[in-house]
């Protein structure tokens, strides 16, 4: 925590407990110094300035501690949400994509009378907001009938004509909603906006409770807190019901746009939570108007989405063409009503601000009643008469587009120039429709942690709720979300800005339940999970090659450095070419026969050297190994421990310089690269230790031991191949690459002997660096995949694998002894040929049977 | 005119695709100005066709291929009777200064929306203005516009491509018939007056003195209260008649493009068009007209 020299100023004056407001009692010493910023409405002064009975169990738990005491639970709290990874994405920053989420501690309180009256007014206006959604894509009633002007359907870009005549089972668009409330000066709720499309932050929500209620279990205890284990038991049970298929166990997947989506955390959070495979776009596709989910053992059929996917992302066929988060195919599967989808398409039609406007008089003509929670009063300019209202109160308004994509808003037109004044008036009467105006508001003030004391911070709440039976039911909680700024008009996470629990307190029996602790329970054992995705599959794959080709790149890097010496470059280069030759073979160093001044050169092939170690823009560097690991880590977060990401990370921080940082020399290289290798055996390491023998691993492992079968082939073809061959110098860097050294040394007294050496690097089976041993736990890995136990013969992958297999096992490389040159030729060598022309052909066979449903950009494609 | 046509588009990929869900707006309309007898799709390789309805109530064919594959072929054949009668203006247009009352009419709501092809803004209107040079029948207005569009804008084949918004057009001023279309779309509606996208074909056979692509061609149809929709071709400025085949309509091209699909695979794909026009005569005989497959850029890639 941050102290700056105010707040501890503030602290001293705070220190000797005087009551400062001396008509209202202190309840708590936290609260003598507490007052709230002029003008607006306080959660604990309220509007009399006395303390809210809300609030004097928590402050009355609070008073058990001293600053230091808040500011370690404050800590912890940042501990459990680092350990639990909790996180959001800022857009745009680079490097710190992912976010530690902010809490502040203390709960925003509310009590159970004034939940009451939120809830059933939040219930109110859901109910509306979906009879509006199943009009406008029905039978547009409220158009024909004037109650809502026709642009403010078909202007909006949220209509989605594709979807009208949906109807969605029950008549339910709205499965989830959530409204932003905040209060008025006078304290009455209001509603800051709808939303409808995807209501986020549900999540983050439960993270909140979560963190709060181990780091003030007293309070939480005290308080009597309506637990949020029941809104997410309503919310499966709802998503379970809308099943199509009548099924016992109808398959509810979560759609996620992706990692790099800034609610990732969330929605794996969720997922997880509710028990929901969490898949993208590719992982799904439609078969006869079906939704299948691509697994390793075949398509299974999908019957609930709940998605986080923008409505018009969701079909690339009928919706937006340009999306490669979606599903093509998936609007005709609903037209056809094999699946459902929550929030239906389309529904993100009434949260745009200008709906707001209409949402009283629609309320009176379809519910027969007012609004029971108000809504920001807002303006939309489409009609005439409020279109001169807010031209004439210009700068007391804030300007928002009416609708999504348009224009930018404006939030003090008042501190525009006259002419910019004018330009801004003329672009409203040109294309009034497209703005709405709304009553700027100061945010009501909750009391919040700021380092050093208890102070008011501006808040606004987000509440959930589920539709459930005829209505809905909110969550008791909700998402409150605190602005740093004092006087805040608006808070958006993605600005800064911080978040707390909200505690609801019960006035009745709370409700224990909990989604997670199901401990007394009795449960099915298992021992496998759910079906593997073929896309996660295929990332495990790729993981593993990328991280064995890291590691077998900075081996190779190693030992040529270790050779190199700028005094004698002459004399070393016949035993350098092989091991500059196979890193030319893939394409990771420039080949001597183009670049023959490498030869002869040593500053240039130090430079080269150094470059494919840490250039990110060059193909095959470690560098660019490293980070396209990270790419493909994120892309598995989910079902990978924290541990693996973080020591993936730290690799890639080793190798990446700081910009302008000095010239590296060839010693420091080699102790980069050591580190590289000591990181990347880590995550092996961890791999093999914390990994289940599933299909995850299954695949991650394949993937390196066919990654490891193919850069040793590659690397030995060419040591073979140089006249060096037998040369024990060159055979000491065989052994060095292939990790071996020390076994070698501890059964053979000699010099490197070339037959002793390859037999070693080759056919040794208990030597887990060896050719055979790859080759050995391919065939196990293949034994246990799912559709190669089935079939009665050998799948053409397989036929390969054992075809390499055996070859191996029949060579002899005591037929290396005694030749002078073409050792490749032998037994041995043609082995070693063999691996290298049909392991791709492994690699591609794989990705066909397990990937290719799913397999957009990299199957069959190499690491580069 | 009684016609045939046979129109196939063939997609090479440069490697193997697969996962390609698409969906065709290929079948001629059957209302007062033409009649459709018979049309049939067929896809190779080959696939279950299912077909919906679309917002605008255009048919729309849809089938995928899951499988891997190198090409795709579509493949419509139609045979359409048009008479060009009907849809001619009777009559008195329509006041411009009445046209406000459009904005109640309810087919009329989407078509003088913005769209993502045909933005609105004030550089529109004021040239909206300056085209209907103060013409105070709808109508009139119309072909004032069209008229200026026709003569201010270039057929220029090299230009444009199916992606060009209005506001492209409006820079360069050339383009091809969907440009064309989409320009007058933004003058229209600017002015108030209802303007929707038709997609189709046009047939000339050997008559001389058209412009524009003589194969898939677009044009537009705007509504006057009393009236209905009245088709005009703004590439060859005069209302579209018996050489107009009408496939489908929409708020701009992207509600009505031919064809548009969806695949899976890292391959490049190359389209291809052969489309062919053939009048069959009341007497049984047929006279062939090839009208080449040089439209691609209409169709879009």
């Amino acid at each position: 925590m941050g102290l700056n020299p105010r707040a501890v100023i503030d602290e001293t004056e705070v220190e000797p407990k005087v009551p400062t407001t001396p008509a209202a009692e202190p309840v708590s010493s936290w609260l003598s110094g507490y007052t709230a910023v002029g003008g607006e409405y306080d959660e604990v002064r309220g509007i009399d300035g006395g303390p809210q009975p809300q609030y004097l169990p928590l402050f009355g738990e609070l008073d058990a501690f001293d600053g230091a005491e808040l500011r370690r639970r404050t800590e912890t709290a940042q501990r459990i949400i680092h350990e639990q990874g909790i996180t959001y994405n800022v857009y745009g920053d680079p490097r710190g994509m992912e976010r530690p989420w902010q809490l502040d501690p203390i709960p925003f309180v509310i009590s159970a009378a004034e939940w009451r009256v939120i809830e059933r007014g939040l219930e109110q206006r859901a109910i509306l907001l979906n009879r509006v959604l199943a009009d406008c894509y029905g039978p547009q009633e409220l158009i024909r009938s004037g109650a809502l002007p026709p642009s403010l359907l078909f202007a909006q870009p949220d209509f989605l004509r594709a979807c009208h005549g949906i109807r969605p089972l029950d008549g339910v668009h709205l499965q989830l909603y959530a409204a932003d409330i905040a209060r008025s000066p006078d304290g009455r709720w209001w509603v800051l906006s709808d939303r409808t499309q995807i209501p986020t932050g549900a999540g983050y929500a439960l993270a909140n409770r979560l963190v709060t209620s181990r780091v003030l279990p007293e309070a939480f205890r005290a308080c009597r807190v309506n637990r949020l284990a029941p809104f997410f038991r309503e919310l499966r049970e709802r998503l379970a019901r809308m099943s199509p298929r009548p099924s016992e166990n109808p398959r509810v997947v979560l759609l996620t746009p992706g990692p790099y989506n800034e609610t990732y955390f969330e929605q794996a959070w969720i997922a997880r939570y509710l028990g929901y495979p969490l898949v993208e776009g590719q992982d799904l596709t439609v078969r006869d108007d079906r939704v299948f989910l691509k697994t390793l053992s075949g398509l299974e059929p999908v019957d609930v989405i709940l998605r986080r996917v923008d409505d018009d992302w969701c079909d690339p066929l009928e919706l937006r063409n340009d999306s490669t988060l979606g599903v093509p195919g998936l609007v005709e599967a609903l037209r056809a009503g094999n699946v459902a989808v929550a929030n239906s398409l389309g529904s993100g039609l009434v949260q745009s601000p200008a709906m707001m406007a209409f949402l009283p008089g629609l309320s009176r003509s379809l519910l027969g009643e007012d609004l029971l929670v108000p809504s920001l009063a807002t303006w939309w300019c489409g009609q005439p008469g409020e279109m001169n209202h807010v031209l004439e109160r210009l700068d007391d308004l804030y300007l928002r587009p009416a609708f999504r994509g348009g224009p930018v808003a404006v939030e003090n037109a008042g501190a525009l120039s006259r002419a910019g004044r004018e330009a801004l008036k003329d672009r409203i009467r040109f294309q009034p429709h497209t703005f709405v105006a709304q009553e700027r508001i100061r945010l009501a003030t909750a009391p919040g942690w700021d380092g050093t004391r208890i102070s008011p911070h501006p808040v606004a709440l987000r509440v959930y709720l589920v539709a459930s039976g005829e209505g809905y039911k909110a969550m008791p909680g909700g998402l409150a979300r605190v602005s740093p700024d004092p006087g805040a008009r608006f808070i958006t996470l993605q600005r800064g800005g911080s978040s707390k629990d909200t505690w609801v307190l019960a006035d009745g029996p709370v409700d224990e339940l909990s989604l997670l602790q199901s401990s007394k329970q009795s449960v099915e054992l298992r021992r496998v999970g759910n079906n593997l995705p073929s896309r996660l599959a295929d990332n495990f794959y790729w993981l593993g090659r990328y991280c064995e080709r890291a590691d077998a790149t900075a081996r190779l890097l190693r030992a040529t450095l270790l050779r190199f010496s700028p005094e004698s470059s002459g004399s070393a280069m016949p035993l350098l070419e092989p091991l500059l030759s196979a890193m030319a073979a893939q394409g990771q160093f420039p080949s001597l026969s183009e670049r023959p001044e490498l030869r002869t050169n040593p500053e240039a092939l130090e430079a080269e050297l150094l470059a494919a170690i840490f250039d990110g823009e060059r193909r095959g560097s470690v560098r660019r190994l490293a980070d396209q690991l990270q790419v493909l880590a994120m892309t598995v977060r989910d079902r990978t421990s924290n541990d693996l990401w973080r020591v993936l990370s730290t690799v890639d921080d080793r190798v990446t310089l700081p910009p302008g940082s000095p010239v590296v020399l060839a010693g420091e290289a080699v102790g980069v690269l050591s580190q590289t290798i000591i990181g990347l055996a880590a995550f092996h390491g961890l791999a093999r230790e914390n990994m289940t023998r599933a299909q995850g691993w299954r695949f991650l492992d394949m993937g390196v031991r066919i990654e490891r079968c193919m850069y040793l082939a590659s690397f030995l073809d060419h040591t073979l191949r140089s006249p060096e061959a037998d040369n024990p110098s060159l055979l000491e860097a065989v052994l060095e690459v292939a990790d071996c050294a020390l076994t070698y040394r501890s059964r053979y007294n000699l010099l490197p002997n070339i037959a002793a050496v390859y037999d070693l690097v080759l056919l040794d089976d208990t030597n887990p660096r060896s050719l055979l041993f790859q080759l050995n736990q391919l065939v196990k890995h293949f034994e246990r995949l799912p559709r190669e136990k089935e079939s009665a013969l050998p799948s053409p992958a397989y036929r390969h694998l054992l075809s390499c297999l055996t070859r191996l096992r029949l060579s002899d490389p005591r037929s290396l002894l005694g030749l002078e040159q073409n050792w490749h030729k032998t037994e041995a060598g043609e082995a070693i040929q063999e691996v290298m022309r049909d392991l791709p052909k492994l690699s591609d066979a794989i990705a066909v049977s397990y990937f290719a449903h799913s397999a957009i950009s990299r199957a069959g494609s190499s690491p580069a | 005119m009684r016609l045939r046509i046979r129109h196939r588009t063939t997609y090479r990929y440069s490697s193997p695709v697969s996962e390609n869900y698409n969906e065709v707006r290929l079948q001629p309309v059957s209302d007062a100005a033409q009649d459709c007898h018979r049309f049939e799709l067929v896809t190779r390789p080959g696939s279950k066709l299912q077909r919906h309805q679309d917002f605008h109530l255009n048919l729309v064919d849809h089938f995928y291929i899951p499988g891997p594959h190198e090409s795709l072929v579509v493949e419509a054949q139609s045979e359409v009777t048009t008479t060009g009668v009907a849809a001619r203006l009777a009559g008195a247009g329509f006041p411009m200064s009445r046209i406000g009352e459009c904005r109640r009419i309810e087919g009329c709501f989407d078509f003088l929306q913005a769209t993502p092809y045909v933005g609105l803004d004030v550089g529109v209107l004021r040239l909206a203005q300056e085209a209907a040079s103060g013409a105070e029948d709808a109508w009139e207005a119309v072909l004032a516009m069209s008229g200026f569009v026709h003569r201010e804008f270039s057929y220029d084949s090299s230009a444009t491509t199916s992606n060009t918004t209005l506001a492209e057009v409006l820079v360069h001023r050339r383009g091809v018939c969907q440009d064309f279309a989409h320009v007058l779309l933004g003058l229209c509606r600017s002015m108030g007056i209802p303007a929707r996208y038709v997609s189709g074909y046009l047939h000339v056979g050997d008559e001389a003195g058209w412009r524009g692509n003589l194969a898939t061609h677009a044009w537009i149809e705007v509504f006057l209260p009393g009236h209905e929709w009245l088709p005009l071709d703004p590439t060859n400025n005069r209302p579209a008649d018996q050489h107009h085949i009408k496939v489908a309509v929409g708020r701009d091209y992207a509600d009505a493009a031919p064809l548009r699909g969806n695949f899976k695979g890292r391959a490049t794909q190359e389209m291809a068009v052969e489309l062919e026009i053939v009048r069959v005569e009341a007497s049984g005989g047929a006279r062939p007209s090839v009208e080449g497959g040089s439209c691609f850029d209409v169709i879009g890639s």
